[in-house]
């Protein structure tokens, strides 16, 4: 198979982002040229990207080894896709939104997609590199104080994190004599001390990416700060990349060596899920809740890396999905309430059940596939990493995953009530807008949220399939 | 070997100037040291052509930029640091990151890498070398570099946009305040009207 075909999709979504540069050259001033070609891009890499996982390709390794095409990869494209559709679609009408918008969104996913396919050290820099920089400059796209101090910051830190990602990379480098991952195993030096300071800083650095405990800080802050659309697409997307490359990684360089990194993950997840979930708690401001939640579902995912076993890897890709519909179906709601406003509290929630009550319906189901309430796809998620961390041998996780649950159904309970409370005074319903847009996300979002949940049999056999991997070191 | 010691030690105490100089200016010639000892370890690493690069590029083009904007935005200012949240913490940072450091360094000399037994292959580290590489084998990477580049680019333009968008946005921003606003007031008004 030629690289053009195996990596379509990606070829795809280049072009995309010199078009839309083209068309948002041209565009009328508030006209949506831009966003269409990116829209059509990302729905072109999509039925490419199906269209790849129809021919049932066998891996294939590209450009010395740099980039891996298998089914993993392409679920990951799928998942990726998903996100900056979403993205796109809900900023769709922010005046705000600028005509760079969908270029960098664009950027980012390519960014993204790579992440799941990269097979050596440069790859994977780059592709953190690819997927971090637009979204820096998407998270201060406003210009507002908050918007400013999110994207200082997120840039500061994903700045220092980057290096240390870069001197663990050095080092592996340095201990092994070889960039791509499949010959870090068979590299001599597997056990070398100077390996696992390198791996550890290289994950530090991912970890980071992924927002987890004790790297979390600057996850609340930046989702504070960011448009919402962004927001969306950082805890979608940015938790894809991140999650995937931390398995594929793991699995293809040091599954000889689990002993070094699998218990300093697994702490780091019980830590994350209890922390995270714990912090969302208090929390008023919506997006900061969803911050917060997002670090608790990160905690989430590192167990199916952690646990190290094929079962893992496919709870952790499966969980991906689930959390990633909620957040959009969420993301959508929030961006409906207030398109004029930088952020939504909970206190604006009061009233909403009454007032709009299919939307109400709808944020109630997916902040039950957050929690993991039965016939949710959230809940079937959870039953999986549940499932992985009994398998590993692993009660700490298990009784961790069950705790953090149960922390953040709080958490997410506290909007549900305040949506049924009664409001004195105005209503603030009136800056609602709702645009076919959103409705778009809203229908993909909840009918994937309960579908999951109802029926989760054709998803599990696609990521079964897609964590074959394992199986081909 | 004792070469790229001396080297490493030159460039890590550069680096060191660069953050604890109080002096922008200080800063940005410290750097400019960083910058030439990297230079010759690359020299000595027999990569001729990413040191005369290094040299061009960073000392010579980047520095230069950072000099004007220093010597632009900080010109006769004495600037005063901000009383620390966390008293001490610079201290226990520093600490920290030397023990991090030795234990690196300990590390690296107790364990290290393969040697590499291979010769060089022809054109090491020359231009023919980096180009037959770049465009090359590795040619995936300089379209990512340049796919990067193009959202810095962009966010140039997004996060400083030209003045003419500026004004754009305040304008419609103010119309969607006045079509906002209208409502309101006519609500308010009935209301008025009818207690």
């Amino acid at each position: 198979m030629s690289a053009s075909t195996a990596l379509l999709p990606e070829y795809i979504v280049v072009v995309a982002v010199l078009v839309t540069m083209i068309a948002a050259m041209i565009r009328r001033p508030g006209g949506t040229v831009a966003s269409w070609v990116a829209l059509i891009g990302i729905l072109g890499a999509l039925w490419a990207t199906i269209d790849l996982w129809t021919m049932h390709i066998h891996p294939a390794v590209f450009f010395n080894q740099s980039l891996t095409v298998d089914n993993y990869s392409l679920f990951v494209n799928v998942l990726v896709l998903i996100a900056a559709s979403s993205t796109l679609l809900l900023g769709w009408t922010g005046e705000r939104e600028h005509e760079e918008f969908p270029i960098l969104v664009l950027i980012a996913a390519l960014g993204m997609m790579s992440l799941g396919m990269v097979g050596n050290l440069i790859a994977l820099f780059l592709g953190i590199e690819v997927l971090s920089l637009p979204l820096y400059v998407l998270s201060a796209s406003h210009r507002t104080v908050l918007g400013g101090e999110a994207g200082l910051k997120y840039l500061l830190l994903g700045a220092f994190s980057s290096g240390i990602l870069l001197f663990g990379l050095a080092l592996v480098y340095g201990a092994t004599g070889t960039m791509n991952f499949v010959d870090f195993a068979s590299s001599v030096n597997v056990h070398s001390p100077l390996l696992a300071a390198g791996l550890m800083l290289t994950l530090v650095g991912l970890l980071f990416k992924l927002g987890i405990v004790p790297f979390h800080m600057w996850v609340p802050d930046v989702y504070e700060g960011s448009p919402m659309p962004v927001t969306n697409f950082m805890a979608f997307g940015t938790k894809v990349g991140a999650a995937v490359i931390l398995l594929r990684l793991l699995a293809y360089g040091f599954y000889m060596s689990p002993q070094d990194w699998g218990p300093a993950l697994g702490y780091l997840a019980l830590l994350t899920m209890i922390v995270g979930n714990l912090l969302a708690l208090p929390q008023n401001d919506l997006k900061r809740l969803f911050g917060y939640s997002g670090i608790g579902h990160a905690g989430f995912l590192l167990i199916g890396v952690a646990v190290h076993s094929v079962v893992g890897a496919k709870a952790m890709l499966f969980y991906l999905l689930p959390y990633g519909l909620a957040v959009i179906g969420a993301f959508a709601i929030l961006t409906m309430m207030g398109t004029d406003k930088e952020t939504v509290t909970i206190s604006d929630l009061a009233g909403m059940a009454r007032q709009k009550p299919w939307a109400a319906a709808l944020f109630i189901v997916f902040m039950f596939s957050f929690a993991g309430i039965p016939l949710t796809g959230g809940f079937v998620g959870k039953l999986y990493l549940l499932q992985a961390a009994l398998f590993a041998h692993q009660p700490g996780l298990a009784i961790g995953l069950v705790l953090g649950t149960f922390l953040g159904l709080g958490a997410y309970l506290r909007p549900l009530q305040a949506m049924f409370r009664t409001r004195q005074g105005e209503s603030n319903m009136a800056g609602w807008n709702v645009n076919w847009s959103h409705v778009v996300v809203l229908v993909v979002a909840v009918v994937g949220t309960v579908g999951l949940g109802v029926y989760p049999t054709p998803v599990v056999h696609w990521v079964s399939q897609s964590a074959n991997f394992f199986w081909l070191h | 070997m004792v070469g790229i010691v001396i080297l490493a030690i030159l460039a890590i105490s550069a680096s060191v100037g660069v953050v604890t100089a109080r002096q922008p200016v200080h800063s940005a010639l410290y750097l400019v040291g960083n910058i030439l000892s990297l230079a010759l370890l690359y020299l000595m690493l027999k990569a001729e052509f990413l040191a005369a690069a290094q040299v061009i590029v960073y000392a010579g083009a980047i520095m230069v930029l950072f000099l004007f904007v220093v010597t632009l935005l900080t010109a006769g200012k004495e600037e005063r640091e901000l009383p620390e949240d966390l008293p001490g913490q610079r201290i226990v940072a520093g600490i920290l990151s030397v023990i991090v450091g030795g234990v690196f360094v300990a590390l690296a000399i107790k364990y290290p890498g393969p040697t590499l037994k291979a010769p060089l292959p022809s054109h090491f580290g020359d231009l023919t070398g980096i180009g037959r590489l770049l465009w090359g084998p590795d040619f995936i990477y300089l379209v990512a570099i340049a796919i990067m580049l193009v959202s810095a680019a962009l966010g140039v333009l997004v996060l400083n946009p030209p003045r003419k968008r500026r004004q754009q946005e305040a304008e419609a921003r103010e119309q969607r305040a006045e079509s906002k606003a209208s409502p309101e007031t006519t609500r308010k008004e009935r209301e008025g009207t009818g207690s």
